[in-house]
């Protein structure tokens, strides 16, 4: 039943020097668990369709839905037809949805229900007859971190992550968090990898689908003009913001339990700061980007002083973007006594000959007030400036901004002479936008993502050293938390004053993003 | 939302055009920033609509700037008009359209080399019937890429002919643009083809008499699979379906076949293997020019493609210098 491996690089209609020709995988299922939540109705199932239109899933495919809901097929294609025409980033075409529609099925189900499963292996296994699917599947668990051991389990049971019988290949895809800390995220991925083998299990962190954070890389390693000050000779600091204007919409039960840290530092700021600080990898297939990710995750030191450096705040009712917001505490099921922090802000080092003394200042929150990611380099000031003091007072320091979202792009500041006849030297801004008008139809990160696993291409995900990694500085900084009530700021505000305190103790500022 | 902003200029100069997109840029603001390439398109009046139609969709992904040249009558008095527009109806580009009357048409890179963005590269777009000689247009020397459309001609197949005898490296045409759906779906049943190690016995390509497209895909599938593929007429629309069978080591004949015959939807079957219904649209001039402009280096499997159709040999083809010479032909001159 397998094809030979080999055959892809022997087929003669391909050629290196042939651009135009799309990666395709091969013909496969994808099953998605918990088709009829929010990132399958907002994300996924439109990703699939915007595929399907760009031409890039294979002939022989097919979308298998599962969740509790008791519906058919039809139901299934009716709701999936909804969400396509809603959220899809290409143009609604009936031809391209007709074809896609005859792919899709449905199991109704609860993760505990044997027959369920034995139901979708059955169904599976007809797939591989009725539409060619190759024995290969990918399973998206797209539900909530608690249901993935019942959900493996099935797996497990049904022997749907068994390869050996059909032959083909098994993938498995999972969402953040991946666990709650070092202990229970080591547990996760222990199981994980022992249903499927870790080579298959795709860990997605959406950040790193995203243009500008791929852009990250071409720009520190395809030109010559950045990479020579790329170290803590020529940079100050770095700032990494992720700021939210939005609080914490319906997830009041997951969130509560999460808080900042876990919800985003641990995962998209932890990348982001990889990315940016680690050293040139050998090549850009996976491995090498993920020894060189690891080795800057194995190099975060923590603050000694966490008292000082590890800030962590609560909003509190106030105004936002012209609107009165509750605070935290008064947001439906949150507990009136909560003390899970919605603002995080941390000082790490790199403890490496590049960065060595260089502050990596990291800070997301939520009801702050805009959305913005962006990581800032702030560069040191010159050694000597051959101008009166009164010229350059208003001369900050130079500084490289990549801004993740939104306005993708890089932001260049330095000193420039304003016109006139005196000598006076202000801060300018030389903008790069990735485009603000065509963000619509640059690739959503979940599109790149969903195809790069059917693919079988790891390069964009996190792997289980990189999140046990990524835990291993989390979890000191939650349990020094513990049981410490967090600052208060106000909704709208950009943080408690104690993270602002924490910066100018070091002589620094944040950056107003 | 970014500003948009137009100025129409009558009966004006070069200069004046220059200064009014420098005017309109600092008005602007930052949209003006990042501009990824310069877009000429050379159309004639009955086709300046949909030219700026596709070049506002390619805008969307490509971040260019836009210089129309619609030439009228060179028996006419000189005469220049101009719309320069930033993000306004030609989308999120910045954009300039020119109508040239009168000797100057035949100068148009007098008015469009200062508009040029600096050292971003150029593609120039005949939205018409190809040039003969690419290099007998200025606007063709000046860019890097040039795209021309076959199927725009009087006879696509002598237009195609033309072009490989006219070929430089950073050619492409339109009517390989609008085969790259096939080949990829071509290649991608090859990939998953257990049969790859078989002979290719004989490759047929049915499509409407006289379609151009239908000759490129015939002559990449000879260049890629080493066999004199055969070309059938039949009533279209366009190519309706490319079939290729293999002689494997043992074991009876398999045959790879796509067939589209209503424009639309695509029936992809392999012997011993289920067959797929896929759906194979014939593609929006928007996008056929988006997928254009995504790639500015050379396309060397088309100068193969072409000269395979066309009957010449891809060395000869690929030894040519990639950079032409302006060769000065008046119109007004009777042509031998």
């Amino acid at each position: 039943m397998s094809r030979p491996v080999a055959s892809r690089a022997d087929n003669p209609l391909r050629d290196p020097r042939d651009r135009r020709l799309p990666r395709i995988p091969d013909p496969c299922a994808l099953v998605v668990f918990g088709v009829t939540g929010d990132l399958a109705t907002k994300k996924l199932l439109p990703a699939v369709y915007d595929l399907a239109s760009r031409g890039l899933l294979p002939p022989g495919f097919a979308l298998f839905g599962f969740a509790r809901r008791d519906w058919d097929t039809r139901d299934f294609k009716r709701f999936a037809r909804n969400a396509v025409i809603a959220h899809a980033r290409t143009e609604f075409s009936e031809d391209v949805w007709s074809r896609l529609a005859d792919c899709l099925c449905f199991t109704s189900g609860s993760f505990d229900d044997d027959d369920a499963f034995d139901e979708m292996a059955k169904t599976l296994d007809e797939l591989e007859t009725v539409h060619g699917t190759r024995g290969n599947a990918a399973f998206y668990l797209a539900v909530p971190p608690d249901a993935f051991p019942p959900v493996l389990r099935q797996l497990q049971r049904t022997k749907l992550c068994d390869t050996t019988p059909l032959g083909g290949w098994r993938r498995v895809v999972v969402e953040k968090p991946f666990g709650h800390d070092l202990k229970s995220a080591r547990e996760l991925n222990t199981l994980v990898d022992d249903v499927f083998t870790g080579h298959d299990v795709f860990r997605i962190d959406h950040y790193l689908g995203k243009e500008t954070v791929q852009n990250l890389l071409a720009l520190r390693f395809a030109n010559t003009l950045f990479e020579p000050l790329w170290n803590a000779h020529y940079v100050d600091s770095v700032q990494i913001t992720m700021a939210e204007d939005v609080g914490i919409e319906s997830r009041a039960g997951f969130y509560d339990a999460t808080g900042a840290a876990r919800d985003v530092l641990q995962n998209h700021l932890l990348q982001l700061l990889a990315l940016c600080a680690m050293e040139e990898p050998v090549s850009f297939d996976a491995e090498s980007l993920r020894i060189e990710k690891r080795k800057v995750l194995n190099a975060i030191s923590l603050p000694s002083d966490h008292e000082r450096y590890a800030v962590r705040g609560q909003y509190l009712q106030g105004w936002l973007a012209g609107r009165r917001v509750p605070g935290y505490l008064a947001e439906p099921d949150v507990p009136s006594n909560s003390t899970t922090e919605t603002y995080a802000a941390v000082r790490l080092g790199v403890e490496t000959r590049r960065w060595a003394g260089v502050p990596f200042y990291l800070r997301a929150g939520k009801r702050l007030p805009r959305r913005v990611t962006e990581i800032a380099v702030v560069f040191k000031r010159a050694p000597h400036l051959p101008f009166a003091a009164t010229d350059t007072v208003e001369l900050g320091q130079n500084q490289l901004v990549i801004r993740v979202q939104p306005d993708e792009g890089v932001t260049l500041r330095f000193g420039s002479k304003v016109p006139g006849p005196s000598v006076e030297v202000r801060e300018v801004s030389m903008d790069f936008l990735y485009g603000e008008a065509f963000t619509e139809s640059s690739p959503e990160a979940y599109e790149r993502l969903v195809l790069d696993v059917l693919l079988g291409d790891k390069t964009l995900f996190p792997d289980r050293e990189e999140v046990e990694a990524s835990w291993e500085v989390i979890d000191p900084l939650e349990e020094f938390w513990s049981g410490r009530p967090p600052h208060t700021y106000r909704a709208g505000e950009w943080g408690p004053i104690a993270a602002n305190t924490m910066v100018e103790r070091d002589g620094r500022v944040w950056r107003r993003p | 939302m970014a500003p948009s902003v137009s100025t129409t200029l009558w009966d004006t100069t070069g200069n004046a055009i220059t200064a009014a997109l420098a005017a309109e840029r600092r008005q602007a603001g930052a949209i003006g920033a990042g501009q990824a390439l310069t877009l000429v398109i050379v159309a004639a009046e009955d086709q300046v609509s949909a030219a700026e139609r596709a070049a506002t969709a390619a805008a969307e992904a490509h971040p260019s700037r836009l210089l129309i040249v619609v030439r009228r009558q060179p028996d006419t008095p000189n005469r220049l008009d101009a719309e320069v527009a930033i993000g306004g109806r030609l989308g999120p580009a910045e954009a300039v359209v020119m109508r040239m009357y009168g000797r100057l048409a035949l100068h148009a890179e007098s008015v469009v080399l200062p508009l040029l963005a600096p050292d971003a590269p150029v593609v120039t777009w005949w939205h018409g019937p190809p040039p003969d000689e690419i290099a007998a247009d200025p606007l063709g020397i000046l860019a890097g890429r040039r795209v021309t459309d076959c199927s725009l001609a009087d006879d696509p197949i002598a237009a195609l002919h033309q072009r490989a005898a006219d070929y430089a490296r950073g050619d492409t045409d339109l009517a390989w643009t609008r085969i790259t759906p096939w080949r990829a779906l071509l290649a991608g049943a090859f990939d998953a083809f257990d049969g790859v190690a078989g002979t290719v016995t004989s490759v047929r390509v049915t499509a409407e008499a006289g379609n151009p497209s239908a000759a490129l895909l015939r002559g990449w599938l000879s260049a890629r699979l080493g066999v004199d593929a055969e070309c059938v007429d039949d009533g279209g629309p366009g190519i309706t379906s490319a079939e290729i069978r293999v002689e494997p080591p043992s074991g009876a004949e398999r045959v790879v076949a796509v067939h589209r015959p209503d424009g639309r939807s695509a029936v992809l079957s392999v012997s011993g293997e289920l067959d797929h219904q896929l759906p194979l649209p014939r593609r929006q001039l928007g996008a056929l020019l988006t997928e254009e402009l995504r790639r500015l280096d050379p396309d060397l499997v088309y100068g193969e493609a072409l000269a395979a159709a066309t009957g010449m040999d891809h060395r000869d083809l690929e030894a040519r210098p990639s950079e032409r010479r302006h060769i000065w032909r008046d119109p007004m001159q009777a042509t031998g």
